[in-house]
This record gives structure tokens, sequence and C-alpha cells, in this order.
């Protein structure tokens, strides 16, 4: 028993540990939310780009293909690579870590994004568009009148996934030695040489943190469902 | 009123359409009748290019809506267009399933709008449904209410694809009444049916589509008492 104690007190309070694992959160929150916007905007952007129909007879226009390269390679390279090139590479000579790796990861999410938004849009039943069309409206009337507005019920809870994942993701930024939550566990580990307290200690605080974000979204998901159905 | 010439329509290799042509006038109430896959819906859905048409040509009164440089969304504007599957705005109230178009192609102001929507609903019966989401309301109930939204168009022909196909058996009436009142007020209308007697009573002509082609065509009764080709004996054989 006292050796536990012990153990605690070594990994969290002992020089004011535990304030490194509040800062380490910091980082894993702030690039997590970082890279979550840059993700949804790249997403709607690029889901767009994919949706455009070429007209009979005629091939894909260059967005098309570029937005497709892009989720292609994105998809197929590990998102370690991916933050080791951002920083090694294209933003070697940036000194503003947590953004390097927001826009890293939100590059790579906006990917996946993308590709919810895509499948949320195509989930709208086709007669929805054809009525709008059939008033007279015009595609894009249709779409932010109509289609979107259900389209946005469809990705809500997928995004929603999306961006827990984005989380738990962010924990590899230790490659590029920013201090995020599982790095500063893991520091503190190799400080203390005992594992079990720092890492288990992260490993509940990233578990709260997503428990209490699915809370919200089944929250929210339920008021819009109930919306539906008046 | 509509012309068509020689439309033709494939999906793929798969021809569906193999030379349709037909003057709809003004006041005209036609109804289409064939066998499943005959290409009805594909000939109704090229008249406002839903479906565009592979050759031929669509007149709608003097423009030539098949040229690619007409404004199609100015022309659908005077078809109305009612579906099988109702396709109510799922995310809006009926009101302003009604009121939306009218007012975002700025034909009314909202007040206008909704004003007319009222009269709309009333002719309907189903006032009291104005602030109801489409998921509350039964088959019979949207039906009617995709006619209103047509309707609040001012439409000059109104196109239905099957509209009481979708229906359970008690709610078919409902439905028709309402397209029967429409007819009787002088719409141009254009109705694809599986509803015999329906077409019966209602039509001014009934065109038989069948093998991509209007096989036969001609008013109502001497359509049902005399057809002339051996496809339309056999098919009415099936169908009365
Ligand atoms: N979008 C499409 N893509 C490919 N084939 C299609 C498409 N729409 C219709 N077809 C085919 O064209 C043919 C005619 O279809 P259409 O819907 O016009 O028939 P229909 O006469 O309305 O039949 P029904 O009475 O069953 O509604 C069918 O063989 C159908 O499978
Ligand atoms: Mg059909």
């Amino acid at each position: 028993m006292n050796d536990i104690s012990t153990k605690f007190y070594n990994a969290f309070i002992v020089k004011d540990r535990w304030q490194l694992y509040i800062q380490g959160l910091g980082v894993t929150i702030e690039i997590a939310v970082l890279a979550g916007l840059i993700g949804i905007v790249i997403g709607c952007i690029v889901a767009l780009m994919k949706l455009s129909e070429p007209k009979k007879g005629h091939r894909h226009s260059l967005w098309w293909y570029i937005a497709t390269a892009y989720v292609d390679i994105i998809r197929g390279t590990p998102s370690v690579l991916q933050l080791l090139i951002m920083w090694f590479i294209v933003f070697a000579s940036s000194n503003n870590g947590v953004l390097v790796a927001s826009l890293s990861f939100g590059i790579n999410s906006g990917a996946y994004v993308s590709e919810i938004i895509r499948a949320g849009i195509l989930a709208v039943d086709k007669g929805q568009m054809e009525a709008g069309r059939s008033l007279g409206l015009s595609k894009a009337q249709t779409m932010k009148e109509i289609v979107l507005p259900q389209a946005f019920k469809n990705v809500l809870p997928p995004i929603g996934n999306e961006f827990i994942t984005l989380i738990k993701e962010t924990a590899i930024v230790g490659y590029v030695s920013l201090s995020d939550l599982t790095r500063v566990a893991s520091q503190i580990s190799s400080r203390t040489y005992e594992a079990f307290m720092p890492l288990i200690g992260a490993a509940v605080i990233y578990f709260v943190l997503i428990k209490i974000l699915t809370l919200l979204l089944e929250a929210f998901e339920r008021r819009l469902r109930k919306s539906d159905l008046r | 009123m509509i012309s068509v010439k020689n439309l033709k329509k494939n999906f793929n290799d798969h021809e569906v359409l193999k030379g349709i042509s037909t003057e709809i006038d003004k006041g005209e109430k036609i109804a289409i009748i064939g066998p499943s896959g005959s290409g009805k819906s594909t000939f109704l859905r090229c008249l406002n290019l839903l479906e565009e048409p592979d050759s031929g040509e669509i007149w709608f009164e003097d423009q030539l809506i098949t040229d690619p440089r007409t404004d199609i969304n100015k022309v659908r504007e005077h078809m109305g267009m009612v579906f099988q599957s109702f396709n109510l705005f799922a995310n809006k109230t009926v009101m302003d399933n009604i009121t939306l178009a009218p007012v975002k192609l700025g034909l009314k102001t909202a007040d206008e709008a909704k004003q007319s929507a009222l009269e709309l609903l009333q002719r309907v019966g189903l006032t009291e449904k104005a602030d109801s989401y489409p998921a509350s309301l039964s088959g019979g109930q949207k039906q009617r209410i995709a006619i209103v939204r047509s309707l609040a168009m001012n439409p000059k022909v109104m196109l239905f694809d099957e509209p009481t196909s979708a229906l359970d058996p008690e709610m078919v009436g409902e439905v028709l009444a309402v397209i029967k009142d429409l007819a009787d007020s002088g719409m141009t209308m254009v109705i694809v049916t599986h509803e015999m007697g329906f077409a019966r009573e209602v039509a001014t002509r009934v065109m038989f589509i069948d093998e991509g082609i209007i096989m036969e065509e001609n008013e109502p009764v001497k359509l049902f008492t005399d057809p002339q080709t051996q496809r339309l004996k056999d098919f009415l054989s099936k169908v009365l």
C-alpha cells in the first residue's frame, strides 16, 4: 500500500508534476482542435471538388483529379510519416511546432472528413434534389436549402468519431518532440523509473476526455433527431 | 403547348426511348399507360429535362428546351412535377415546402407566398398541417402537399409520375380527387398512371407507350374499347 502511494506521489505530486500532465493535455487539445477545424474546412472543399459531376461524355475536371489524388495519398501513407515530412521537410524552417503539427493532422483528417461529407451528401435521397430542380431551383440553391442541411445530420456522428480518432492520433507528436500528454507521461516514467502510474494516469485522462465528448455528441444527435419528427 | 419531335434516350447501351413524337395542347389531359420498364417515366422526365435526351427536340411554348442555351430553371418554373415517392423536403415544414421555391425565385414575397399556400392547403383540406414536418404525414397527405407545392408556382402544365402507386389503397381516392379537381379547373396535365379507371374518366387522350415508342394513342373510350395493336390488347387484358 505504502509502495503505491509513493509511486503516486512520485508520478503526480512531487515537483508539482501534475501540472506537466495538464500542460501536456493542453497541447493535445490545442493540436486536436486546430487540426479538427483545418480538417473540416479542407474536407468540405475536397468533398465539393469530388462531387462535381462531369457532363455526359466529358471527363472529370482537374479539381476532381486533384481531390482524388489528395485523398488517395493521405489514406495510402502512415500519418507518422506525414508528420515527419511536414516537420523535417515542408516546414523545416518553422519554429511553431504546434502549428505545424496541427496542419499536418488537419491535412490528414481532411481526407477522411471529405469522404464522410461526400458519403453524407450522397446518402440524401436523390428525389430531394430532383424535387428542388423540378420547381425551378438551381442545383446550388437546392444543395444549400435542402441537401446540405439533411447531409449535416448524416455526417455529424461520423465526424464526431473522426475527431475522437484525431485526439488519439495526436499522441504521435512525441516523434517531433512536442510535449503532449503522451510524451509528458512517458518522460516522467523514464525519470522516475516507474511506468505504471504515469502511463495509466495519462490513459485515464484521455479516456475521461473522450467519454465526455462522446456523451456530448450523443446528446446533440438526439436533439437533431427530435427536430426531425415533429 | 408542348411539342416533342423524335425524342430518343439511352441508358448506357439500353435504348429506352426510340423516337417519340407528339403534340400536347393547352388544356389537354394526357394519361400515359404501358408495361413496367417501357419508358413512361423516362419520357415524362425528359419533358422537364430531369433526364437529358440523347437526340430529338422538345418545345415548350415557343422555346426549344433541349437547346443547351435555354435556361432550364426558368422553364421548370412553369412545369410542375409530382413524383411517385412524393419527395417532400424532409428538413422543411409543410409551409416551407410550399413557399420555398416561389420566394427563392422571386415570384412572390414571403407574405404572398404564405397567403396563397394557405389557400391551396385549404383546397386540399390540410390547413392544420402547415407547421408539420413531412415525416409526420400519411402518404396521401404527403402527396396532396406535393401537388400543392407544385401548384404554388402557378405552373402552366403539371406532370405526374404514378402519383398514387406508393399509396395504401385507402389513400388513393383522396389524391385522385385532388388531381381530378385540378383537371376540371382546366390545367394541362400529363399523368403516368396504372389507374385505368382514372385514365378513362379524366384523360382527354390516352397514350400507350411500349418498347420505347408511342405504340398507340387515342381518346380514352376508343382506346380502351377498340385497341388496334396486339400489344395493347395484351396489355389491357392483363390490367383490366
Ligand atoms: N437512371 C437510369 N439508369 C439506367 N437505366 C435506367 C435509368 N432509369 C430508367 N432506366 C431503365 O430504363 C427503362 C425504362 O424505365 P422507366 O422508369 O422509364 O420505365 P417505366 O415505364 O416508368 O416503368 P414503371 O411502370 O415500372 O415505372 C427500364 O428498363 C429502366 O431499368
Ligand atoms: Mg415509372
